[in-house]
């Protein structure tokens, strides 16, 4: 005969240590909780909730410069340092976490269009439209930095005058190349007055120029010839380049993934392009509603950034059709230049309106030290936001985001625009001999052609 | 090459049918140079139309030699069988032949333009050629010969008639001679090294379109190299950014370490904590105390040996308790914790203390039994219970037994403390079994006895009623006979207890107390079980406490069918039962009744509750006085026909004819009058209707149009007629494609419902390609409460995990490992798809899908 009896082991539910959780035993057979999934469902709405009630992007403005911020430079090796420029010729170093200007680099006759440091965070260079190209030593962070609000001014290291006015700057990914983009691509080197290399394909100036940085000697241009190139610097020439039907205004390269890179057009669309076959996007990043004036990769390689012309910044993942959350404030002017930080944890904007902006990259993350139960939970709420995420309820509330006024306009005017076309389009199909009509997918669309 | 060869090889052959002036090489060399400018353009052409052109005159002259390149003063050309690429384009090569055949070609292409001119011009003028002479001075005569034509100079015509001098040719008489070798060598090599040939450079864009196209291939190369590392992080659940991340210092140590002093204070510190005396002062000193610490042999063996037995004490102890405990004996803990208390009193306090305590409990004990405070004698207690409110009331009668437990308490610590001080327990427990045992079961078993005698002797059967009938009959004499055994052996048995004194059965007189009276009493008059009904039916006195014990005996007949709770209130209905229970033709219809109740129950499963509520009922419903009131009270159906059903087998007990009905026909009977599949079809209908309501009548509303008779006439406008039809129509296609509609016995709703309709997406989202896989991906909780902790965490990881403050660096190139593990057991790795590859088939299929709905 067999005697059941209850045995339990004091080993499985005495702590090892103190400091151990103390060890809950469930019994995890589902029919015993009918209603998990009712369960999940109602925190998946709850999570959706409470990640709307703490979206609170916005961080904090930095106010300094006297003219629009044309362009900024992230310190790769230094966290807390941004510099940025404005139109004025006015260079500055800013303390993200005191948001205040470190110190100031004067010299530029005109606008300064370009703003790149090099991957030890010790070179700044800059250009712009006085046509020269300016070296500078950049200090080391101190302690006082945050603590003395005492502004002091840097000379350039090094000053070069060139034959024309640049675009763009951009800094090798560890070597001491940079990029210049103006009536041509050049190449310099830290310690020469003169470019060591210089590219030209067709005569129209190059607006902007972007080291790859998985691969240093690949780089990309766009062109006011509405052509996207990539060159080779071992090689000394053009790879690939292609036409696009409207001008292409910045590029980004994925860091995490080095053949692919992103281009923000100027039709209000982000292209992502397969650096080995461009006749065709990717992935096409439509959302806003004016061109886009720049864009950068979050260094973790799965979004990116954009600002626009239609004074927003919104973020986009890398493969996702449509932005993932959009920024603006009321005071907030048409957006030059974005970055994403290098922990990938914030974003910032520098616009029209001289101030530069501090955003957060997730609106509703909890900032500071999170104990791990803590962290355990959001993820949870994550997790289950993210299962849920297509249930109509719990997707109204995710995707619903507040617009402003000019905005959402002009969203409902390409969508009729949109919507008359496709139209046209149906109704042209419909009444010609089948074949005859041949629509392009979207992704290559605005693509003119690929130039041999 | 070859054909420019060809060419001059042609041009060759004119010459030698050209003859002009022979002049002077170096007058020709000068004339040739100064009239080259004029047309080197045409030079191509003209080579190709040479041919076509007769020539006028001829001279003598032979060819130079250096035309016939005998003297080997040109390159000579070695490789006949060259042939150019096939996409080699000459239209517009310019002339980098340098050497002095092409010249010569244009010498005479000249020549034959400068003839030509003289001609033209001597037609046009009519002077003689002589006047242009200074024009055809610079007639050209391109080769000049080192030495004059001579035996020892000859010809190629002169020696062979035709064919060409080859490198053969000029080696032949080289042959043999030392250095031979050498030379056919470097030939060989050089003929060989002629093949690769240095073209013309290509046009610049040419050159560039070549360019990028090979920097292309090297790009996409340097991308593809890529790949399998970009692949992996795309596949991977959740990608990390955190690692490898030093934070500094690690351990206090290696703070220490770098520690510089530089205040004064600090400095002194230094220098006095490196000073090299104060070190060797402190390892000396170290050396000594270690020699204190120094413990002998003796002295540890004997701390363990202490430490040793000490444990086994301990462990002694503990096993003796435990042994301890598991004893069950109430008794002996009882005894054992007063034991204990005493023991501690005794070593708390000391004996006068005790006696003080004792003379306290005493006097409480003394108090209690004078008052009777708790007897509940007192004048609530009282009126309480003469009210019988203690039954209707939990409260009172909690109240009222928690007052006769203190007094229980109280006098059980009057036995302690008696049994503290005087120590006679076996008197007061002999005490005790004299005041309870001793009369009550001698008492008792007295009165069996007389009750047994009495059963032996009267020995009859009732003629009417159920229990005439003959099998009833049968069973009741076998039932009293073996009474009557049994009683006769009681009576023995008794006889002789009764010799014996009494005394000595303690069996049979166990100790009882409170109800266990009739359970005891019962199991003694067990024998005289079956007298019940002659006995109760002829002994209408009965005397109360023997009538109990029988009661309750009949009862225990039926005892399967009563509760056990009936234990507790069986006193009073008993007694009641006594009343009524007064003549024997009542009693008869009371176990009747029994009977009727047992088999009702068996028919219908009823509860026992209501049995014993039966029981009740019946008897005074058997009594011909009660009878109207319990008809009043026995309103419902199922006790009517219970009590048919007695009257029934009375009924038929009498007639003797009763038939019993079959199954079907008792179902038949049961469910007459209800129409089940009527009610269905109704109830269909009206889903249908609610579902698919039919349309509104159109009705004229009153007032309009109505001022003239005209609508009256036409009724109403056709329009409303129509909108009518079609509804009605669509009304009965609706119901027609309903799914049920052929189902006749099945009714399934389509109404949607709303609140339902959330939990549902529209259309199967994206990264999904079928709905199976989307439900699946849903079907398992993820949450704590309903996983184990060990896959909590891997359940709810993000997709990209990192930290804040952590700079992230681009991707470093890595060699693909083949033996790399791809951990497909990761929990979600089948919920995510790739989505780059989602991006372009799955689209095209949801949209497809996009009618079907998919339950989350």
């Amino acid at each position: 005969m067999k005697i059941k009896t209850l045995s339990r082991s004091v080993d499985e539910y005495t702590r090892e240590r103190s400091q151990d959780l103390q060890r809950v035993f469930h019994n995890f057979d589902p029919s015993l909780r009918p209603m998990e999934k009712a369960v999940e469902y109602k925190r998946a709405l709850t999570a959706a909730k409470l990640e709307k009630i703490f979206a609170r992007p916005f961080v904090g403005a930095m106010d300094g410069h006297r003219d629009g911020v044309s362009c900024m430079a992230k310190n790769p090796n230094y966290l807390k340092g941004i510099f940025s420029a404005s139109m004025d010729g006015d260079i500055r170093l800013w303390d993200i976490s005191s948001r205040r200007t470190v110190c100031q680099f004067p010299g530029h006759q005109g606008a300064v269009r370009g703003l790149t440091v090099s991957t030890d965070g010790n070179v700044l260079v800059s250009c712009g439209t006085d046509c020269t190209v300016r070296l500078w030593k950049v200090p080391r962070p101190t302690l006082e930095d945050s603590s003395v609000s005492s502004e002091n001014f840097i000379e350039p290291a090094a000053e070069y005058v060139w034959k024309n006015a640049f675009w763009a700057v951009d800094h090798q990914f560890e070597g001491d190349l940079f990029a210049t983009a103006g009536a041509q691509l050049e190449i310099w080197n830290h310690n020469r007055a003169s470019p060591v290399q210089s590219f030209q394909w067709g005569t129209d100036s190059v607006i902007s120029v972007r080291f790859n940085p998985g691969e240093p000697d690949i780089l990309a241009t766009s062109a006011s010839d509405r052509s996207i190139t990539i060159y080779d610097l071992r090689m000394s020439s053009a790879a690939r380049r292609i036409i696009m039907m409207t001008k292409t205004n910045s590029i980004a390269w994925n860091p995490m993934e080095p053949m692919n890179l992103t281009a923000a057009n100027e039709d209000g669309s982000c292209y992502s392009f397969d650096g080995r076959k461009m006749d065709e996007a990717k992935c096409v990043h439509k959302d806003h509603v004016s061109a886009v004036m720049d864009i950068d990769f979050s260094p973790t390689g799965r979004e990116f950034v954009t600002g626009s012309y239609d004074r927003s910044v919104r973020i986009f993942p890398y493969n996702g059709g449509h932005s993932r959350e959009i920024y603006h404030t009321k005071r907030m002017q048409r957006v030059f230049c974005v970055k994403y930080s290098c922990d990938a944890t914030y974003v910032l904007s520098g616009s029209d309106d001289t101030n530069l902006r501090l955003w957060k990259a997730k609106a509703s993350e909890q900032l500071g030290v999170i104990l791990p139960r803590e962290q355990k939970k959001h993820e949870y709420n994550e997790a289950v936001k993210n299962r849920y995420k297509h249930l109509p309820e719990v997707k109204r509330i995710v995707r619903h985001r507040h617009l402003p006024k000019p905005i959402y306009k002009a969203l409902g005017i390409i969508r009729t625009v949109n919507d008359s076309k496709r139209r046209k389009e149906d109704r042209r199909r419909a009444h010609s001999a089948p074949g005859t009509i041949v629509t392009k997918p979207l992704r290559q669309r605005r693509i003119i052609k690929e130039v041999e | 090459m070859g054909e420019k060869r060809r060419s001059t090889s042609k041009t060759l052959g004119k010459n030698k049918r050209r003859k002009g002036p022979h002049l002077p090489n170096s007058i020709l060399k000068t004339i040739a140079n100064e009239k080259r400018p004029l047309n080197s353009d045409e030079e191509d052409d003209e080579i190709d139309s040479d041919d076509a052109i007769v020539d006028l005159y001829e001279y003598e002259e032979g060819v130079p030699e250096e035309e016939s390149r005998k003297n080997n003063r040109y390159d000579p050309v070695v490789n006949y069988n060259y042939e150019l690429p096939e996409d080699f384009e000459d239209e517009n090569v310019e002339s980098d032949d340098d050497d002095e055949g092409g010249n010569s070609d244009n010498e005479e292409g000249e020549g034959d333009d400068v003839v030509r001119h003289t001609r033209m011009l001597q037609a046009v003028t009519g002077m003689p050629s002589a006047a242009f002479d200074g024009e055809s001075k610079r007639k050209p005569v391109l080769f000049t010969e080192a030495y004059p034509e001579s035996e020892f100079n000859p010809t190629r015509d002169v020696l062979e008639g035709k064919g060409l001098l080859t490198i053969d040719e000029l080696m032949a008489p080289i042959e043999g001679k030392p250095g031979f070798n050498e030379l056919e060598k470097r030939i060989s090599r050089m003929q060989k090294d002629a093949q690769a040939v240095v073209h013309a450079p290509l046009p610049k864009p040419e050159r560039e379109r070549l360019e990028r196209k090979a920097v292309k291939g090297l790009v996409d190369k340097e991308f593809n190299k890529w790949v399998h590392m970009v692949k992996r992080n795309r596949e991977a659940p959740t990608v990390y950014f955190n690692q490898n991340v030093s934070l500094g210092y690690s351990t206090v140590g290696a703070i220490a370490s770098e520690f510089q002093p530089r205040t004064d204070f600090e400095k002194k510190m230094a220098s006095v904590l490196n000073d090299n005396e104060l070190g060797e002062a402190h390892d000396e000193d170290g050396a000594k105390l270690l020699e204190l610490n120094e413990v002998s042999v003796e002295d540890q063996i004997k701390y363990r040996d202490h430490i040793a037995k000490m444990r086994s004490l301990l462990f002694r102890h503990e096993l003796k308790s435990k042994r301890i405990k598991k004893i069950k004996s109430k008794t002996y803990h009882r005894l054992k914790g007063k034991d204990l208390k005493k023991s501690a009193m005794g070593a708390l306090m000391d004996p006068e203390m005790a006696k003080e305590e004792a003379m306290k409990q005493e006097a409480r004990r003394v108090e209690e039994r004078m008052t009777l405070k708790h007897k509940n004698t007192g004048k609530w207690a009282k009126r309480m219970i003469s009210r019988g409110l203690n039954v209707k009331y939990d409260g009172t009668r909690a109240a009222i037994s928690e007052q006769l437990q203190i007094n229980a308490t109280l006098s059980r610590k009057m036995n302690s403390t008696n049994d503290g001080s005087s120590s006679d327990e076996s008197d007061d427990e002999e005490e005790l079994n004299d005041g309870s045992d001793q009369d009550t079961p001698s008492k008792l078993i007295a009165k069996a006895r007389e009750k047994t005698l009495k059963t032996v002797e009267d020995d009859e059967v009732p003629n009417s009623g159920l229990l005439s009938l003959p099998f009833m009959a049968r069973a009741m004499k076998k039932k009293n006979e073996e009474a009557i055994e049994g009683g006769k052996r009681a009576l023995e048995e008794y006889e002789e207890w009764e010799n014996s004194g009494g005394e000595e059965n303690p069996k049979k007189t166990a100790v009882v107390s409170g109800r266990r009276v009739f359970g005891a009493t019962a199991k003694v008059e067990a024998p005289k079980e079956s007298r019940k009904d002659s006995d109760n039916f002829y002994d209408n006195s009965d005397s109360d406490n023997d009538t109990e014990g029988i009661e309750n005996n009949d009862l225990g007949a039926v005892r399967d069918t009563a509760s056990p709770a009936r234990n507790t209130g069986a006193i009073t209905e008993t007694e009641k039962f006594d009343d009524d229970v007064e003549n024997p033709a009542s009693k008869t219809t009371f176990d009747v009744a029994l009977f009727a109740s047992g088999s009702w129950k068996k028919m219908k499963g009823c509860q026992n509750a209501e049995t014993k509520k039966k029981l009740k009922k019946h008897v005074p419903y058997s009594k011909g006085q009660d009878k109207k009131e319990s008809r009043d009270d026995e309103s419902e159906d199922s006790e009517s026909e219970a009590e048919e059903m007695v009257d029934g087998i009375l009924t038929s007990a009498s007639k003797e004819t009763y038939e019993i009905p079959s199954q079907a026909e008792l179902i038949q009977r049961a469910f007459a009058g209800d129409d089940v599949v009527d009610e269905f079809e109704k109830e269909k209908q009206e889903v249908l209707n609610q579902e698919v309501p039919e349309p509104e009548k159109p009705v004229l509303v009153p007032g309009w149009g109505q001022w003239t008779n005209i609508q009256k006439k036409r009724g109403l406008p056709s329009w409303m007629v129509r909108e009518h039809e079609d509804a009605k129509k669509k009304r009965t296609l609706d119901l027609k494609t309903r799914k049920d509609a052929r189902l006749r016995h099945v009714i399934i709703s389509e109404k949607v419902d709303k609140k339902v309709e959330k939990l549902h997406t529209t259309t199967l989202p994206f990264p999904y390609t079928s709905k199976e896989v989307f439900e699946h991906s849903m079907r398992m909780p993820i949450g704590p409460e309903f996983n184990p902790a060990t896959i909590v965490g891997s359940l709810n990881r993000p997709e990209v995990v990192k930290r804040a403050g952590v700079i992230i660096k681009p991707l470093k190139f890595e060699e693909a490992n083949p033996n790399e593990k791809v951990d497909d057991e990761h929990p979600r790795s089948n919920q995510k798809q790739n989505p780059k590859k989602g991006g372009k088939t799955g689209k095209g299929q949801s949209k497809g899908k996009s009618k079907q709905k998919t339950k989350a």
